[in-house]
């Protein structure tokens, strides 16, 4: 009980909830800008966590991942274009409703449901995610190598047509994993003889390379508008009833918003899947049960409700694998485990042990967040509105300056810089090849812990290559590993039949 | 990589636990299995004459997929126009200093993108170095890269 009440007064202190607070103003203003989303924000942002306290610093970039998911709508139901994927479904009504000059009413159904969703989602990490944790520790080094086996099966198949390719992707991020000084030998390992390498590949220059230098280099290729951004029209209708989302719309709308929670709870909670998966599901589901199946997609609140409350309540859940199991579930938290690996600490359920105080620090941030996300919301939208605005040709060099000086900025050094614009290369060809970089990145963050889990299997059983039969749930999720690599080959198989 | 990157680069095993080429094998061997599996595909298909769907070719024309791929053609000279300039912002830093390299920098890239005026890039670049330069040196305390001009 000290613990929880030290860990809320943490949160509580003024230097944390500032960094929210800002964490979260910056996450809805980079949303809100199209082609830039919450895991390329972490990218850039968690260099300069480097110089803030371990709660700080997870609440900032935390902050920082819900304010992303709120900003994506915005450019979705103003411009049709969404600023992150999971937004994509909220463009379907939003941006309906803009044209109608109910732009402003739409945003705040979006802000709403997403603080709703975010809020039940947080809810459900805390009752659940300590208790779910203390049986976690039961498991040995067999389980957890079986257990990042079956998560790097099951992320594969993210983001690409072909789970080979997903394969390929991951493998290739345990190899650049595996780079540095060998844990058993301290002698290092595919250094090439580039001194540099000896203490491996550094988690922020690969980070910003694959997820913001390659994406930038991307966009620009589509960037034809030289002198200045989109416009959006005019959302801020000059009828209060246009503008403004009357209590009986939102009660009205209520249980779309609940169900949509628990979608977003079940997806976010299931390692692989992610924001985009929920926020259709939801959106589909609200369009099935609804009485008006025919106004969907022609500016119907239910659908904006049905697909922000989705996506935001993922982003909850997808910590609960995270704090339980120190699995990352979606890209965006493989960057929160990242920041929590730089600041001393190994995400898992001995989280809750060896950091309790922390922990429920961490747990005091998600709640203030989300009230932050509420007044950030409720007060900035027309600021926020403006973000979309913003000319790509000052938007695009600052960014790419950034990417430059946010990968020196960890360890003062300019072959990190080096190691940023190769990855940003790597990356590149890996989006035009099909190539995931999400399992080449969370294959990346996950290979030193398999690798330690592996050895501590040969160390334990002394070669015995039966001691996955005699520990039913570390075989048992191996099964489920060759099942899923087996059904995803055979589905293939049959569909070109 | 298996016949010299690994056994060149990797330490001797030294009696107990894993090798410590255990798990880069292994992942190479994966890489090369799938790799094989695509390239049999691909013949097979091209043998009966089949081609397949868009979204399953390996080097598709245009098309957009999940968002976390950009499935296309690889533009080389885009990519350089933007990579040159970056390439020589690490060397020209190590050796006119972070302010002069900074500013040409953010000038060329804007132009790369297409800014033709001359005073809207001047005074982004002048903003964007002065601004990086407060919060690094002091705001974070870290020294900028190259000779130090300040």
């Amino acid at each position: 009980m000290e613990m929880i009440v030290a860990g809320l007064l943490d949160s509580l202190s003024p230097a944390s909830l500032m960094f929210v607070f800002v964490g979260v103003a910056i996450g809805v203003l980079i949303g809100a800008i199209p082609g830039i989303n919450g895991p390329m924000a972490i990218a850039l942002f968690i260099p300069v966590t480097y110089y803030m306290s371990p709660l700080t610093a997870i609440g900032f970039l935390v902050g920082l991942n819900k304010g992303a998911f709120f900003g994506g709508a915005i450019s979705a139901v103003l411009l049709r274009t969404p600023g992150t994927p999971e937004a994509a479904a909220t463009a379907w009504d939003g941006y309906p409703l803009t044209q109608q000059g109910k732009g402003e009413k739409a945003l705040r159904m979006a802000l709403y449901s997403s603080v709703a969703g975010d809020f039940i989602s947080t809810g459900v990490l805390i009752v659940i995610a300590a208790p779910l944790a203390a049986v976690a520790l039961f498991m040995g080094p067999a389980e957890i190598f079986a257990l990042i086996s079956l998560a790097l099966t099951v992320i594969a198949g993210i983001g690409t047509s072909s789970i080979c390719r997903g394969l390929i992707a991951a493998c290739l991020g345990l190899v650049v994993g595996m780079i540095g000084t060998e844990p058993v030998t301290a002698l290092p390992r595919l250094t090439f003889d580039i001194y540099q390498l000896g203490a491996g590949v550094r988690l922020i220059p690969v980070a910003i390379g694959l997820l913001a230098f390659s994406e930038i280099l991307i966009q620009l290729e589509k960037f034809t508008d030289k002198d200045g951004g989109e416009h959006a029209p005019n959302v801020f209708s000059s009828k209060k009833e246009d503008r403004l989302l009357s209590w009986k719309e939102f009660i009205g709308n209520i249980k779309t918003l609940l169900r949509g929670s628990a979608i977003g709870i079940g997806v976010g909670a299931m390692p692989g899947l992610g924001a985009p998966v929920a926020s259709f599901m939801s959106y589909d589901q609200a369009m099935k049960r609804s009485k008006h199946k025919e106004e969907f997609g022609k500016g119907r609140l239910e659908g904006i409700g049905a697909s922000e409350s989705a996506n935001s309540a993922v982003v909850g859940a997808s910590l609960i694998p995270l704090f339980v199991l120190g699995i990352p579930g979606n890209l965006a938290v493989a960057m929160l485990m990242g920041a929590f690996m730089i600041h001393g600490m190994q995400p898992g359920p001995l989280m809750f042990k060896e950091n309790a105080q922390l922990m429920y620090g961490i747990y005091g941030s998600l709640i203030i967040a989300s009230f932050f996300l509420l007044i950030i919301g409720q007060f900035g939208l027309r600021l926020f509105c403006k973000a979309v605005e913003i000319p790509a040709s000052i938007l695009y060099p600052v960014i790419i300056f950034t990417c430059i000086m946010g990968s020196y900025l960890g360890q003062s050094s300019m072959f990190d810089v080096i190691v940023m614009l190769v990855f940003g290369v790597v990356g590149y060809f890996m989006r035009k090849f099909d190539f995931t970089y999400v399992a080449f990145l969370i294959g990346f963050i996950l290979a030193p812990e398999w690798e330690r889990a592996l050895q501590q299997v040969v160390i334990i059983s002394q070669f015995d290559t039966w001691m996955f039969f005699r520990r039913p749930v570390a075989m048992g999720l191996m099964a489920l590993t060759f099942f899923v690599i087996g059904k995803t080959f055979w589905g293939n198989f049959k569909a070109r039949k | 990589m298996l016949a010299w990157g690994i056994p060149t680069y990797t330490p001797p095993y030294p009696g107990y636990g894993a090798s410590p080429a255990l798990v880069p094998n292994v992942a190479i061997s994966v890489i090369l299995v799938m790799s094989l599996l695509i390239l049999i595909r691909n013949a097979i298909l091209k043998f009966k004459g089949k081609t397949l769907p868009p979204e399953e070719r390996e080097f598709p024309e245009e098309i957009q997929t999940s968002g976390f791929t950009q499935i296309g053609r690889v533009k080389l000279f885009h990519l350089l126009s933007f990579l040159i300039p970056c390439a020589l912002l690490v060397i020209g830093i190590e050796y006119i200093g972070y302010i002069p390299a900074a500013f040409l920098f953010l000038l060329v890239i804007q132009f790369v993108i297409g800014s033709r005026h001359w005073f809207q890039p001047t005074i982004v670049s002048i903003l964007v170095v002065i601004v990086l330069y407060v919060i690094m040196r002091f705001g974070f305390g870290v020294p900028v890269p190259g000779p130090q001009i300040f």
